[in-house]
């Protein structure tokens, strides 16, 4: 599919913002007792779903209860990653003031650590949406999924090492804020990896001595049976939020942007690059909430500080000023998202046929620099 | 040579304290890591609202008809309250349309009573005493603060005593009298009230029963609306009331215009100290003196990286949150300290006494600062 978002005047740009900033500030005048309920209705399913698991788990016997074991605490540890820890953690309900859901005290339940967490994700990854080079989300640092990142040999293995970064996800999330990659270049220096690393180090060992030792010591003779359930359970999590992630920023239709065209981006033009970057999942209410509302992309890249429950009530709005505005909603089922994200995977293992888009000379120009530039598009 | 030995006895007779109190920190340390706690908090709080291992909690046991507009919630907390002093004061915070609201309410019962309880008159536009009146039911959860505050009566107890109190300022006073009461300590003591009109005298009944039974006490209910000696109270009602006034060690807790028409009394006898007061209302700001308050002053929040224009004019609590921030408050009067934050540098001003700060670094309270200078603060 290909993106087919008009170019903008510099005033509908920012007559677009505005739209956007008014629909913002109605539903943050409108947060209230539903949205505290909502979000402590989840917290009380993640509770219970990882009791019932664990009691599964520790107790039972054969196979049966093992997979309903694995299956209760992979909910719970999806429930607490998404809809929980990721949209406590941008601050979604900082307003509410209750201790339990304030951005800066949350500590989530993975490998990766709640303060990198909100430096990779938060601020580098919100801020610099798909600009090429400065939004390390992007393939992650490991994969290729647009032609605008140059090609090199070891992107020919990519497909494997998807798998292996869907697998081993909460990992790949966890180090992505170390910069492994500009140590391995020679671009930074050990001592500040080191310091980078400690509060990974730290999070990662509590985390391994729970899973791994703690929860399987309490359940005596049934530890190895405890330990591959939470084995599972954090694989199941892993692959889960690692398939709606890709599907948020990577298939057809979204655009990468190049650094020069964002210098000096107004906050209408900012608006214009989080839409074309982002790409929504249709589904049922419950396929919402497992995915943390990230099946929302778009609205989440315009809103992040909104209660993500919100977003299914904004969708039809922000998909009518964008229809206004002539720009294209990025949306499909979750099959075809999903299948566009791993043909590109494999499509960009192999350097570009055509001419890359990042070689033709740029285009700057008082508005055409703010505006989505046509040459730079995803090619499908 | 003696110090030396003391010293060793008590490094020694502390280890095993020591040891225990290191045992407990690595548990909750595991515990938090673990997010047990969060389990465990969660299912306490599922069984019965008022159950925490981490916070204080009380349940609603009673909530009774003071009068038309006051009504006193009798609470039962969990084992994490330590007690009270009579006359000190708690936070309570309630969540009102999912924001939870914090407010400081006086005791009105007394250290030894089986329960303690708030007394809570309806204020107009008040959202936490609102709530408070029409959503706080018997055996409900309720989270309040520790209990904080010196208005509290000194040991021994003074020989002569007067307490002083105007509307839903009787709470302290209430505490006071009822522990004295219990004490068998009511020597010498008078307790005048001030209310608008017989409808709202709060413990009426019970102010008449115990001057009834302790020949020690008097006490005297003004009224602003008697027919007779209507009116506010004021210096020459008081001094008619209790001539012996400048005698006696007094408690006033009451409404602004009372205080402010009161407090003069010890000032110009010379006798400040015989008085201490409460205040629940915030007393008006004095503005800044002109010259000192700049126009613009820049806020370098040093957590969050932030840094934000403000006016000198306002508090630095208010001047926050109308920058979007949202640090943590509680009465917003200069008592609880729940706003305590670090100044790392500047100067600020207490807006209620007009005291200058240094430009060290030091602890401020928010809602009662000004900002004479750019401040850096550890938010």
């Amino acid at each position: 599919m290909k993106s087919t978002s008009r170019i903008l005047t510099k005033e509908e740009t920012e007559a677009f913002g505005r739209e956007l900033d008014a629909l913002g500030r109605e539903v943050a005048a409108d947060l209230g007792q539903r949205d505290v309920d909502h979000i402590r209705a989840v917290i009380r399913v993640a509770r219970q779903t990882e009791a019932g698991g664990r009691v599964l788990l520790h107790f039972g016997l054969g196979p049966v209860s093992f997979a309903a074991g694995v299956a209760a605490l992979s909910i719970s540890k999806i429930l607490e990653n998404m809809e929980i820890g990721h949209n406590v953690m941008h601050g979604q309900y900082d307003w509410a003031r209750d201790p339990e859901l304030d951005s800066h005290e949350y500590e989530w339940d993975s490998v990766c650590a709640a303060v990198d967490w909100r430096h990779s994700h938060n601020y580098e990854h919100h801020t610099f949406t798909n600009i090429v080079g400065r939004d390390r989300d992007i393939g992650y640092g490991l994969l290729r999924v647009t032609p605008e990142q140059p090609w090199h040999a070891g992107y020919l293995f990519q497909p494997i090492s998807a798998a292996l970064l869907a697998l081993l996800f909460q990992w790949g999330v966890a180090v992505h804020d170390l910069r492994l990659n500009e140590s391995l270049r020679g671009n930074q220096a050990l001592d500040v990896l080191w310091k980078r690393a400690n509060p990974f180090l730290r999070k990662a060992a509590w985390q391994v001595a729970k899973d791994y030792a703690f929860y399987p010591a309490l359940a005596l003779f049934n530890a190895p049976r405890v330990a591959a359930g939470n084995f599972l359970a954090n694989g199941a999590r892993n692959l889960w939020s690692f398939a709606i992630i890709f599907c948020g920023h990577f298939p057809d239709g979204v655009r990468m942007y190049h650094e020069h065209e964002t210098r000096d981006e107004s906050r209408g033009a900012r608006y214009v690059r989080q839409l074309n970057g982002s790409a929504n999942i249709e589904g049922g209410r419950k396929f919402h909430v497992m995915s943390g509302h990230l099946s929302h992309q778009i609205e989440h890249h315009l809103f992040p500080e909104i209660p993500a429950s919100r977003y299914p009530e904004l969708a039809p709005r922000v998909r009518a000023i964008c229809e206004r505005y002539g720009q294209s909603y990025n949306t499909g089922s979750f099959r075809k998202q999903l299948g566009s994200v791993a043909r590109r995977i494999f499509k960009y293992a192999l350097p570009n046929l055509e001419r890359r888009p990042a070689e033709r000379a740029p285009v700057v120009g008082p508005t055409r620099r703010l505006a989505p530039d046509p040459t730079a598009r995803v090619a499908a | 040579m003696i110090a030396i030995q003391t010293s060793a006895a008590r490094a020694a007779a502390s280890v095993p304290v020591r040891l225990r109190a290191a045992g407990r920190a690595t548990v909750s340390t595991v515990a938090r890591r673990f997010a047990l706690d969060r389990q465990i908090e969660f299912w306490l709080r599922e069984i019965d609202s008022s159950w925490s291992l981490r916070d204080l909690r009380a349940r609603v046991v009673e909530v009774k008809d003071e009068t038309h507009d006051v009504k006193t919630f009798v609470l039962a907390p969990n084992r994490r309250w330590p007690g009270h002093r009579a006359g000190q004061f708690v936070t309570v915070e309630v969540e009102v349309d999912g924001v939870r609201m914090t407010r400081c309410y006086s005791l009105s019962s007394a250290p030894g009573d089986r329960y303690c309880a708030i007394t809570v008159k309806r204020v107009a536009e008040g959202r936490v005493s609102s709530w408070l009146h029409d959503h706080l039911r018997r055996g409900d959860g309720l989270a309040i603060g520790q209990p904080a505050g010196d208005f509290v009566v000194p040991s021994p107890t003074p020989d002569k005593l007067l307490l002083l109190s105007g509307g839903s300022g009787v709470t302290p006073l209430m505490s006071i009298l009822r522990d004295l009461a219990a004490r068998k300590a009511l020597q010498d003591v008078v307790f005048v009230h001030a209310a608008r009109s017989a409808r709202d005298v709060i413990f009426g009944a019970e102010l008449e029963q115990q001057a009834a039974r302790h020949p020690g006490l008097r006490v005297a209910v003004v009224l602003e609306d008697d027919a007779v000696l209507g009116g506010r109270i004021d210096a020459a009602k008081l001094f008619a009331l209790v001539p012996d006034l400048e005698h006696r060690q007094t408690w006033l807790c009451g409404p602004p215009g009372m205080m402010n028409a009161l407090s003069p009394i010890w000032i110009s006898a010379g006798i400040p100290e015989r008085l201490r007061v409460e205040r629940f209302v915030p007393p008006a700001l004095p503005a800044p003196a002109t010259g000192t308050s700049p126009a613009q002053v820049a806020l370098t929040l040093l957590r969050s990286r932030r840094r934000i224009e403000i006016d000198g004019t306002g508090t630095l609590l208010d001047q926050l949150e109308r920058a979007g921030e949202r640090p943590a408050y509680g009465c917003r009067l200069g008592i609880c300290n729940t706003c305590r934050c670090r100044k790392r540098a500047g100067i600020v001003e207490n807006a209620l006494t007009g005291a200058v700060s240094s430009e060290g670094e030091e602890d401020i309270r928010l809602c009662v600062s000004r900002a004479r200078t750019d401040l850096e603060l550890a938010l």
